[in-house]
């Protein structure tokens, strides 16, 4: 009792008190912890925790109630270790840490498309700020405007597609050549198959390098098509992929007959050999028709020399190499539509249809 | 040349019997037609069969190529058939208006060979090894 008085009664010797017990801890934890950085932690990790509880231990029982402390400081360090262990693969970042460069690259892309933003009109802009910065809904915008969520979606839709062109153009700080690049470059963007078809931009692909370029990325974000194929002309071998691509997609339609398809890749061929032999380069899109029944189509274009003159082109017998002068009027007498467009020094384009069903 | 061959050219007696086994595009088919041109020479072929069975179209070109070489291969002394045009080609080649000049056409290989064996024995009597010939 006298003991719990004095201790009681002198503040000042609790703090002693504690101190005297430090060699007795050291001696606890350097027994169970060997480095001795992380050991003097503990050590007085365990004097706060005394010295705290000083007050309320019993006289006497200041030392016992340290050596338990100690221990248990001890054994909680383990326990941490020992969880820091086992999720230590937990805080392992996989991911590549960014490349040197990167940070100019992500200013360089906003850049862009700060840059395409403000070519927008403001009508887009703010359409398009309103719904992908603040979130707001097609409805909410469609009321606000005093139009239908519809017209809303539907002119998201154009903003989107003008602004993927306007950023493709910032980013290679490019400036269309041509009047036709922007048409162009925005019926691919939108995915329009009217409009690209109405700007004729497979022709102007063709023509033009910088839309050549340009155009990859919107292209390859178009959705895979099954009902068309489109196949890059520049050598003999694209004329044999050519007709066994037509043949390929016509066959899946299940309405053609052997002779039909054979029909058809004959006249893919035939078409196919004047780009490489006239132009050297071109495409050959083949597609399925569902208007006004079902059918293939078949447009091969290049931006060759063109043919003089188309009329004596389409006549039997008549070539300018060493063919047999078969080539156009064949095809022609293959299929159940042909037509022939052709501009000296811009190239030549022949779109041919077979219908299914007899003829 | 890599991976599976596109053609072969095997001689039977004084025959030789060129096989296209895929589609072949302008300048393999040129190739083609080179390499037969001078076996009928190396091997003194008396007659050709060009087996285009394997072949899904034969257009402008191809057929072309086929009467070229029927034609060089008469001015070196031999006699060319074409055998195995399937129906839908043979329609095909009809309707592009095209046919195979002055080349003598078969059904199939076995009657190529009957073919050469009449023409070409008629003028002078040739052993022939014919096994493996159906």
């Amino acid at each position: 009792m006298e003991a719990a008085e004095y201790v009681a009664e002198s503040p000042a010797g609790g703090p002693d008190a504690v101190a005297a017990l430090l060699p007795m801890v050291r001696r606890i934890v350097a027994a169970r912890v060997a480095d001795a950085t992380a050991a003097e932690d503990l050590v007085q990790e365990t004097l706060v925790r005394v010295l705290t509880a000083s007050g309320r231990v019993e006289p006497g029982m200041l030392e016992p109630y340290a050596i338990a402390t100690a221990r248990n400081v001890v054994a909680t360090s383990w326990r941490e270790q020992d969880r820091q262990r086992r999720n230590q693969h937990r805080v392992v970042d996989l991911r590549v840490p960014d490349p040197p460069d990167g940070e100019l690259l992500a200013a360089e892309e906003r850049s862009a498309v700060a840059e395409a933003l403000t070519r927008l009109s403001e009508r887009d802009r703010q359409a398009l700020l309103e719904h992908e910065v603040s979130g707001r809904d097609t409805r909410a915008l469609a009321t606000e405007l005093g139009s239908t969520a519809g017209a809303v979606a539907a002119q998201l839709h154009r903003a989107r597609a003008r602004l993927r062109v306007e950023y493709l153009l910032a980013r290679d700080r490019v400036e269309p050549p041509t009047e036709r690049c922007r048409p162009v470059l925005f019926a691919l963007s939108s995915g329009d198959r009217r409009r690209q078809r109405e700007v004729d931009a497979g022709r102007h692909l063709l023509e033009c390098d910088v839309c050549a370029t340009l155009s990859q990325p919107l292209l390859e974000r178009a959705p895979q098509r099954d009902d068309e194929v489109r196949i890059a002309i520049g050598a003999d071998a694209d004329v044999v992929a050519a007709r066994q691509a037509a043949r390929d997609l016509a066959g899946r339609l299940g309405c053609f007959s052997a002779t039909d398809l054979t029909l058809i890749a004959t006249a893919v061929s035939e078409v196919t050999r004047n780009i490489v032999k006239f132009a050297g380069s071109g495409e050959v899109v083949v597609e399925v028709l569902d208007h006004p029944r079902k059918g293939v189509q078949v447009t091969a274009r290049d931006a060759g020399p063109g043919i003089p003159d188309v009329e004596r082109a389409l006549q039997d017998g008549y070539s300018t190499y060493a063919g047999l002068g078969l080539g156009l009027p064949g095809a022609r007498r293959l299929m159940d539509e042909f037509a022939i467009a052709s501009e000296v020094g811009r190239g030549t384009t022949v779109t041919m249809t077979r219908w299914c069903g007899q003829r | 040349m890599t991976g599976p061959r596109l053609v072969s050219i095997l001689r039977q007696g004084s025959y030789l019997i060129a096989s296209i086994h895929t589609a072949l595009d302008d300048t393999q088919m040129t190739a083609f037609q080179d390499d037969l041109v001078e076996r009928i020479g190396r091997d003194r072929a008396r007659g050709v069969v060009i087996d285009v069975a394997a072949l899904d179209v034969l257009d402008s070109f191809a057929t072309r190529t086929l009467r070229t070489i029927g034609e060089v291969a008469r001015l070196r002394g031999a006699v060319t058939v074409v055998v195995g045009i399937q129906p839908e080609v043979a329609f095909a080649m009809v309707a592009l208006g095209m046919d195979t000049g002055s080349v003598h056409t078969a059904l199939d290989l076995e009657e190529g060979l009957a073919f050469l064996d009449r023409v070409v024995g008629s003028r002078r009597p040739v052993t022939t090894l014919r096994g493996g010939a159906g």
